[in-house]
């Protein structure tokens, strides 16, 4: 092939990139510009926390106080609790519930509607925002707190657990459903097998969110060591808040280490 | 139960029993939940009295907050309140990205040598087990009340978690590309520039992206503890016992975060996906799978 081209060496022109691109990035310069002089950035704050006196105020910590039984250890006992309860009693409402999300097991239409926007509702009130309700409603303490987070993780596990099952084989159900097996036995037969190791893996996920949330329900006087914090800080002790901390830290590490171990070896 | 009878050897069926270690377990299992339940709920100091009372006094109150004093609100800057929160998630973001992104290359086991790489990484996990509300309580003491300390706190927390991220993605890149870069010459810097950026950068802004929905619900919630935007005012209403004006200010929280996350979503989708493409339903359940594996991370929806 004596006639064929020499291949030229020139490198092919970028495509430019389109005119909204360039409107939507100075757009969006513009606005986090405008965001951040309403809310009063300041370049000299990353300066100012750092050379703050402050923070000698955390040191050295009183593990004396902090380790003291009736200090911390009672209120951690009272976040694993929250914890503990709000994990286990909104999961098993979510079972049913996550059905009913779900096109595929859903037993029929208003009920999946109903129960898609009531939890979509549910799940955009912050867990916190709970807490406070609760303890509006019903008073200040570890019981509202368990009101609150047993609510918000029904809303969170409902929405993964539906997931799961909107992604999980409808033939099994179809044959149930042809051997005249009614709604909830097809359901619990035929899909419950199968997306059971899902649901106690996010179990255990919701079981660490709600470890985290209960951490700090107490600032808004719902229970658990968040209500340590708050006394804490309000008379200024910051080295026994650095204590708490420090458990803190231990605590959530530990426990997101073992669930994500366990959870790997479900799914 | 009638006991079935195969047709051809008119052998008797019976269905094989369960194992018996599987049933054992589902008997441990259950009785330790039920076991633990019981004593959370010894320590709660409430008794089942109060479980059967605590619905009725919630519905009280949903019902006291009927109808919404949107008017009220309005007038006390509610709008504004709202806005607020949304500027306050936005800088926290935007704060958390820029200074995760090129923390997270220095974290990746593929890039960064061990030195460099496990205190950063520890880094990243003393933030994460920090909830942002303390963050935010210990940095109202520097630098005052305000949206600027909640701003901060959520940056500051956005680091953590999305830097974890962001190097969850950069070691689970194709390492091709950087490959041909050093095979063509190319230095350290023109290997991340252009092998490893443009491959890791939708996947990371979907994770942005979605770390701001969460962070529109935590700007949301750092109110309660004078930092800025909406909470504030719910919490004073809250505290008045104004029914009406909470219902107004709920409704207007819900509505803001369910039209972040829609736009947001969107967004997410239309990044990962391309301009070109559909979305079908395999793609779409693709995110749905990345983002149900953030584990650990902050996912809180």
């Amino acid at each position: 092939m004596s006639d064929a081209v020499a291949p030229v060496a020139v490198r092919p022109r970028k495509p430019r990139p389109q005119l909204h691109t360039y409107l939507l990035v100075i757009a969006l310069a513009a606005f986090t510009v405008f965001a951040g002089r309403q809310i009063g950035f300041r370049w000299s704050s990353f300066i100012d926390i750092w050379s703050n006196p402050f923070w000698g105020r955390f040191w050295p910590v009183p593990w004396g106080w902090v380790l003291d039984r009736h200090n911390v250890l009672d209120a951690l006992v009272e976040t694993f609790q929250i914890a503990i309860i709000s994990t286990t009693i909104g999961c098993t409402l979510a079972l049913p519930i996550g059905f009913a999300m779900s096109k595929l097991t859903t037993p029929n239409t208003p009920t999946f509607w109903l129960s898609r926007t009531v939890m979509s509702i549910v799940r955009a009130i912050p867990d916190l925002l709970w807490g406070k309700l609760l303890v509006t409603a019903i008073g200040i303490g570890a019981f509202a707190g368990a009101w609150a987070l047993t609510i918000f993780s029904l809303a969170v596990m409902v929405k993964l657990f539906s997931e799961t099952v909107d992604a999980a084989d409808e033939r099994p159900l179809e044959a149930a459903r042809a051997a005249g097996g009614r709604h909830t036995p097809a359901v619990r037969t035929a899909v419950l097998p199968e997306v059971f190791p899902a649901f106690v893996a996010y179990a255990l996920y919701v079981f660490e969110l709600n470890i985290r949330a209960s951490l700090v329900l107490g600032l808004v006087g719902a229970g658990g060591i968040g209500r340590v914090v708050e006394t804490q800080r309000a008379t200024f002790n910051f080295d026994r808040l650095m204590g708490i901390l420090i458990i803190m830290f231990v605590i959530v590490m530990s426990i997101e280490q073992v669930s994500v171990a366990v959870r790997k070896r479900l799914v | 139960m009638t006991a079935a009878v195969d047709q051809e050897t008119g052998e008797v069926l019976t269905r094989p029993e369960r194992p018996l270690a599987a049933r054992n377990w589902r008997i441990g299992i259950a009785v330790l939940l039920i076991v633990g339940v019981m004593w959370s709920f010894s320590g709660l100091d409430a008794g089942l009295r109060d479980v059967v009372e605590a619905p009725r006094e919630g519905w009280k109150i949903v019902k006291e907050m009927w109808p919404p004093a949107f008017k009220t609100v309005y007038h006390r800057g509610a709008v504004g309140k709202i806005f607020e929160s949304l500027y306050v998630a936005w800088i926290g973001t935007m704060i958390g990205a820029i200074l995760s992104f090129p923390l997270s290359f220095l974290a990746a086991t593929n890039i960064a040598p061990t030195a460099l790489r496990v205190p950063i990484r520890q880094v990243f996990n003393a933030i994460r087990s920090v909830p942002e509300l303390i963050v935010a309580m210990v940095l109202i003491t520097v630098l005052g009340l305000g949206p600027w300390a909640g701003a901060l706190a959520i940056g500051l927390h956005s680091i953590g978690t999305l830097g974890k991220l962001s190097t969850e993605v950069i070691e689970t890149s194709d390492e091709g590309p950087l490959e041909a870069i050093s095979a063509a010459g190319g230095t350290w810097v023109s290997r991340m520039r252009w092998g490893m950026v443009p491959q890791v950068l939708p996947t990371v802004i979907g994770y942005w992206l979605f770390r701001f929905e969460i962070n529109v619900r935590a700007s949301a919630v750092l109110g309660l503890i004078g930092a800025g935007g909406i909470g504030g005012e719910l919490v004073s209403q809250l505290n008045f016992r104004n029914f009406p004006e909470v219902g107004a200010v709920l409704l207007m929280v819900i509505a803001m975060v369910l039209v972040i996350d829609t736009i947001s979503g969107f967004a997410r989708r239309r990044i990962i996906a391309g301009s070109g493409r559909k979305i079908d339903d395999d793609e779409t359940g693709r995110t749905v799978n990345l983002i149900g594996d953030l584990g650990g991370s902050g996912l809180t929806r």
